[in-house]
């Protein structure tokens, strides 16, 4: 055992040790250190990485502060503020009852011998626990999600590309037949400008295929689409 | 944005940013804290994260119309922890939550403790 040896001897997370990292600290119990995230678990306070540490942990399990202090927000006058542990502790108190209803709809799904808990077992659990206030906004939420996922099924990915393009078609037609207005030497004068540019636009715009830039960044829609595979199978994340 | 399209309703009522998608909360993250409630929790299915993200917005909504209701009381514009404890003394449905508001040693960054002097709720 090589006690003046910081690095080596008892980090056995994917990151190992760098012997460099001036947070290691002997007396910090091996068992607390088989996740890499613990290795900036120091007593030392000398720098920024207890903050760090915290955070991490944090990220695990709850849900992110800013989402929750934002929705917070919406609930008082504009002249109210929130302290920071409150907002930590409705962090905590949104976990817990997530795993509360969880309980809940997993021992109903036990009960009936089914292996995956459904939008409809948290409904039901949330309402056996006393939210029944919630389920009505909750169906409603429920309905628009499995209406828009519903469309996705049943358009066709090409259909609905090609309706977005439409759409944007529109938009870039006007642009680019003022442009072109420009540029267009005088023997084209003959034809019309909009036969003349209509091919082009759309060979442009199928080349150019800014499909999904019209409401979310990309990768919002493929979060989007992930729920969408997920519906049809038995479904585990 | 210029276009309405259908989604623009629905996706935006729960604010869009591009990590978290159409919904407000993270569903990996809710993913995530189901799973850590108990062992029987394997199977999930692509809706309850869904309905989870609105039900915590729900909850959060609900939790923080009460502890403001006792900041005014106190006649404060600051809504503190201490106001969040006793929004969940005075809830029923918030029964599950009286244990961890209780606690007064919660670490925090800046290493202060929270005072509890006042015990609101039936005793």
């Amino acid at each position: 055992m090589e006690d003046d040896n910081h690095g080596n001897n008892r980090l056995n997370g994917p990151n190992g040790g760098s012997p460099e990292n001036p947070c290691l600290n002997n007396n910090t119990p091996a068992s607390s250190c088989n996740s890499n995230i613990n290795i900036h678990h120091n007593h030392n306070h000398n720098n920024n990485h207890n903050h760090h540490h915290h955070s991490n942990k944090e990220q695990d399990r709850f849900l992110p502060i800013a989402n929750v202090g934002r929705i917070m927000k919406k609930m008082i006058p504009g002249n109210g503020k929130i302290s920071k542990d409150a907002k930590e502790t409705v962090q905590e108190c949104v976990s817990e009852f997530i795993s509360f209803v969880t309980g809940e709809a997993s021992d109903k799904c036990q009960r009936e011998k089914r292996k995956t808990i459904n939008g409809e077992d948290i409904i039901w659990a949330i309402t056996t626990l006393g939210f029944e206030d919630y389920v009505h906004p909750l169906k409603v939420y429920l309905q628009k999600y499995r209406e828009l996922e519903d469309e996705k099924l049943n358009v066709p990915k090409q259909q609905r590309l090609e309706q977005r393009l439409q759409q944007q078609k529109q938009q870039q037609h006007v642009v680019q037949q003022e442009q072109e207005q420009q540029s267009i030497p005088n023997s084209y004068s003959v034809y019309s400008s909009t036969s003349l540019m209509s091919q082009p636009t759309s060979f442009i715009t199928h080349h150019h295929d800014p499909a999904f830039s019209l409401h979310f960044s990309p990768g919002s829609i493929q979060k989007q689409l992930q729920p969408q595979d997920q519906i049809d199978s038995v479904a585990h994340w | 944005m210029r276009q309405a399209g259908k989604y623009s309703g629905f996706m935006m009522c729960g604010g869009i940013s591009g990590r978290t998608g159409p919904h407000s909360l993270p569903l990996a993250r809710i993913k995530k804290i189901m799973k850590k409630s108990g062992e029987d929790v394997k199977m999930i299915s692509g809706e309850a994260p869904i309905v989870f993200s609105k039900a915590c917005e729900l909850f959060i909504e609900e939790l923080t119309r009460r502890s403001w209701a006792t900041t005014l009381q106190g006649k404060r514009r600051i809504l503190h922890k201490d106001d969040v404890a006793s929004a969940v003394m005075a809830t029923d449905i918030f029964d599950f939550l009286v244990s961890m508001v209780s606690e007064t040693a919660s670490p925090s960054e800046d290493g202060t403790l929270p005072e509890e002097e006042e015990t609101a709720g039936s005793s």
